[in-house]
C-alpha cells in the first residue's frame, strides 16, 4: 500500500464519517463543525488529486468565511437544538429516504462507469502524473483569457449578493 | 479545449497517481448522497442549507477528479467558479434566514407555509 | 559526516529535525520569553519595575506563572457543552504551531550526504500555495474562539465569540488583499520566492508601505490583541470567550495567544522585511546559515515587541469603530494598494 493509498483511505474517511455526523446531529453548531472536518478532509482529497490551489480555496473561503458566517447567524438567532416534537407528516420521510436512495444508486452507476471509462481518455496516461510545475500561473491565464466573462459575471453576482444581503437582512424602521 | 495542466505533459521523475480515480468518484458519490439525504430530511432551513453545501462540494470532488483524469485545467477552473458562487449564495441564504427568523420566530421549514395550500 | 539513508528516509528525518527545530524555538525559547517580555514591557511602559522576583531578572516568571495555572482547580461549569468545551483551546493553539511550516526561517545549510554536498534550504515544506496555506490556517483559527464563547453557555462568553467571528471575516478581506500586493510583485506564492526577491531587490516595506500598514492592522484584529481585542474586552464582557476557563485549559487560550502573536510576527517578517535576508550580505555555508537563523529571529522578536508596545500603549476600540475602521477604511486602502501594485507591475513590464 502506497503513502498515497493511505492518505486517501484517512482523507475520505473522515469525510464521510463527519458528512454523516453532519446529517445525524441534532445541534446546528454541531453540524457546522462536523461540515468543517469533511471540508478539511475533501482538501487533502484535492491535494492528492495535484489541486492544492483549489484545496487552500476551499479550506479559506467554505471553511474560513461560509461556515463562519453560518455559525454567526446560529449565534445571533440563538438557535439550539432542532425542534424533537413528532414529525407532522412521516411518510414525507420515507418518501425522501426512497428517493435519496433510488437517486443515490442511479448516481453511483453513473459515475463509476465514467470512473472506468470503456472509450480511451483523449489524454496519455502521464495525465495522472503529479504536476511538477506549478499550476497557478496557468489557472491565473486562463481566468483572465478563456474564462474573462464568468469571471466578470462571477464579480456582478458578488456585487449583487452583497446588496442583496443587506436589504434582506436591514430591520424595517416604521 | 483548455490548455492541459502541466502535469499531463511531464516526463519521467514525478510520482505516478497510485490511487484509482473510481476511488475519488466513489467518496464524491457518497458524500453527494449523504447530502441529498440531510437536505430532504432535515428540516431547519440552516441544517438544510449546511446538506447542499455539502453537495456542492461533492461534485466539487468529482470535477476535480476528472480534472485530473483528463490533464485538464477546465474542472478545476469550474471548482473555483462554483466556489465563488457558494459564497454569494451563502450569503443571500443566510440572509433569508434572518429574515424568516424575524417573521416567524422560526427557522423550521414546515413552519414557513404561507405559500402552501 | 557521511550518512547512508534511502533519499525518502533522508528527507523525511531532515524534515522532522525541521519541525523538532522550529517548534523548539517557538515553544521552549520564543513562548515563555514572551510571557515574561509580555509582563516586564507593560511594567516599562507603566513605569513600575513589573515582576522581578523569579530567577535573575525575573526570568522564570513563565514557569511560575505556567506552574501556578497547572496547579489551580480544573472548572467544569455544569451546563457547558463537554466535548467542544474541551476541543476550543486545542483548535486555538494548533493553526499557530501549524503556521511554521512554510515559512522560511533561514537561508540553507550545506549537508554532506552520500559523499554530495548539498544544500537545504531552511523550510519546512517549500509549497507553492504557500501564503495560501497561511490564510487557510489564519481563518481556521477563529473556531477556537467561537467554538469557547458558544459551548460555555454563557451570555459574556457568547458575545465574545459572536464578535470574534465578525471581526476576523472582516479584516481577512483588507489582509488578504494588502498581502497580494507582495506576491504580484515577486510573481510567486511561495514564501521562499517572497525573501528571495526581498533579498535582490529591495525589503517590501518601502515600496509596499501602504499594504504593510494595513496588512499589520490587519493583523491586530486577527490575533485579538489590544486595541482590537473586542472578544475579550474585559470592561463590558468579562473576560469574554474564556470567562468560563480556568486552570490549564486557560493555560491553553494563553498559549495559543502567544503562539498566534509568534506566527504573525513571522509572516510580516517574511512578506514585508525580507524575511532572513539583510541587504547586501550573502548568507552561505554553515555559519552563514546559522547567522540567517539569527537574523530571522531577530527581526521576529523586533516585530513582537511592537504588539506589546501597541498593546500597552493603545486603547480598546468600540465594536461599531473597528467595523466602520475595517470595512470603510482599510477594505478601500488595500484596494487601491492593490491596484496600484499591479499597474506599477504591468507598467514596468514585468
Amino acid at each position: 500500500m502506497s503513502a498515497q493509498m493511505i492518505v486517501f483511505a484517512l482523507a475520505s474517511a473522515l469525510a464521510l464519517v463527519f458528512a454523516l455526523l453532519m446529517v445525524v446531529v441534532k445541534t446546528p453548531v454541531k453540524s457546522v463543525l462536523s461540515l468543517v472536518v469533511t471540508f478539511f478532509g475533501l482538501a487533502v482529497l484535492s491535494i492528492l488529486l495535484a489541486a492544492p490551489f483549489i484545496a487552500a480555496l476551499q479550506v479559506i473561503v467554505y471553511a474560513g468565511a461560509i461556515l463562519v458566517l453560518f455559525l454567526f447567524v446560529i449565534m445571533l438567532l440563538n438557535l439550539q437544538k432542532e425542534a424533537t416534537e413528532k414529525d407532522a407528516r412521516p411518510i414525507h420521510r420515507v418518501l425522501s429516504l426512497v428517493a435519496v436512495l433510488a437517486s443515490g444508486g442511479l448516481l453511483a452507476g453513473v459515475t463509476l462507469r465514467a470512473g472506468a471509462p470503456p472509450v480511451p481518455l483523449t489524454a496519455p496516461a502521464a495525465a495522472y502524473a503529479i504536476p511538477a510545475a506549478d499550476e497557478i500561473p496557468l489557472l491565473g491565464r486562463l481566468l483572465f483569457s478563456d474564462y474573462l466573462l464568468a469571471f466578470e459575471a462571477l464579480s456582478v453576482l458578488l456585487l449583487l449578493a452583497a446588496v442583496g444581503a443587506l436589504i434582506l437582512s436591514k430591520r424595517r424602521f416604521e | 479545449m483548455t490548455p492541459a495542466l502541466p502535469g499531463a505533459a511531464a516526463g519521467a521523475g514525478v510520482a505516478a497517481m497510485t490511487v484509482p480515480p473510481a476511488a475519488f468518484l466513489l467518496v464524491g458519490t457518497l458524500l453527494f448522497f449523504i447530502g441529498v439525504a440531510g437536505a430532504l430530511l432535515k428540516r431547519n432551513a440552516l441544517s438544510m442549507f449546511l446538506s447542499i453545501e455539502l453537495m456542492m462540494n461533492a461534485v466539487n470532488l468529482l470535477f476535480l477528479t476528472y480534472a485530473r483524469m483528463r490533464g485538464d485545467a477546465a474542472g478545476q477552473m469550474v471548482v473555483f467558479f462554483v466556489i465563488a458562487v457558494a459564497a454569494a449564495e451563502a450569503a443571500v441564504g443566510l440572509a433569508i434566514f434572518v429574515a424568516l427568523f424575524r417573521a416567524r420566530m422560526t427557522i423550521d421549514v414546515d413552519k414557513a407555509n404561507l405559500l402552501k395550500w | 559526516m557521511t550518512l547512508t539513508l534511502s533519499e525518502p528516509l533522508f528527507n523525511a528525518l531532515l524534515a522532522v529535525v525541521k519541525i523538532l527545530f522550529v517548534w523548539a524555538m517557538t515553544l521552549a525559547a520564543l513562548l515563555p520569553n514572551l510571557i515574561w517580555a509580555e509582563r516586564r514591557v507593560s511594567g516599562l511602559i507603566q513605569d513600575r519595575p513589573g515582576p522581578n522576583r523569579v530567577g535573575p531578572l525575573g526570568l522564570f516568571q513563565a514557569v511560575a506563572d505556567v506552574l501556578k495555572l497547572m496547579m489551580k482547580e480544573d472548572v467544569v461549569p455544569l451546563y457547558v457543552d463537554k466535548v467542544l468545551f474541551t476541543l476550543a483551546p486545542l483548535i486555538t493553539l494548533t493553526p499557530a504551531l501549524v503556521t511554521f511550516a512554510v515559512i522560511p526561517f533561514g537561508s540553507s545549510i550545506p549537508i554532506t550526504w552520500n559523499g554530495a554536498v548539498r544544500d537545504v534550504p531552511l523550510v519546512i515544506a517549500d509549497v507553492n500555495v504557500g501564503i495560501l496555506y497561511i490564510f487557510a490556517l489564519t481563518s481556521l483559527a477563529v473556531y477556537g474562539i467561537v467554538l469557547a464563547g458558544w459551548s460555555s453557555n454563557d451570555k459574556y462568553s457568547l458575545l465574545g465569540g459572536v464578535r470574534a467571528s465578525a471581526q476576523i471575516i472582516s479584516y481577512e478581506l483588507a489582509m488578504g488583499f494588502s498581502a497580494a500586493g507582495v506576491f504580484i510583485a515577486a510573481g510567486s506564492l511561495r514564501l521562499p520566492a517572497v525573501v528571495e526577491w526581498q533579498h535582490a531587490h529591495l525589503w517590501n516595506v518601502v515600496p509596499q508601505f501602504l499594504g504593510f500598514v494595513v496588512f499589520a492592522v490587519a493583523i491586530f484584529a486577527e490575533t485579538n490583541r489590544i486595541p482590537f481585542d473586542l472578544s475579550e474586552a474585559e470592561a463590558e464582557l468579562v473576560a469574554g470567550y474564556h470567562t468560563e476557563y480556568s486552570s490549564f485549559r486557560f493555560a491553553m487560550f494563553f498559549m495559543g495567544e502567544y503562539a498566534n502573536l509568534i506566527a504573525a510576527s513571522a509572516v510580516v517578517t517574511t512578506l514585508y522585511f525580507g524575511g532572513w535576508s539583510l541587504p547586501g550580505v550573502a548568507f552561505t555555508g554553515l555559519w552563514g546559515g546559522l547567522a540567517s537563523i539569527a537574523v530571522f529571529a531577530v527581526k521576529t522578536a523586533a516585530f513582537i515587541f511592537l504588539f506589546l508596545w501597541v498593546r500597552w500603549t493603545l486603547p480598546r476600540f468600540r465594536y461599531d469603530q473597528l467595523m466602520e475602521l475595517g470595512w470603510k477604511v482599510f477594505l478601500p486602502l488595500s484596494f487601491f494598494h492593490l491596484i496600484a501594485v499591479a499597474a506599477f507591475v504591468a507598467a514596468s513590464g514585468r
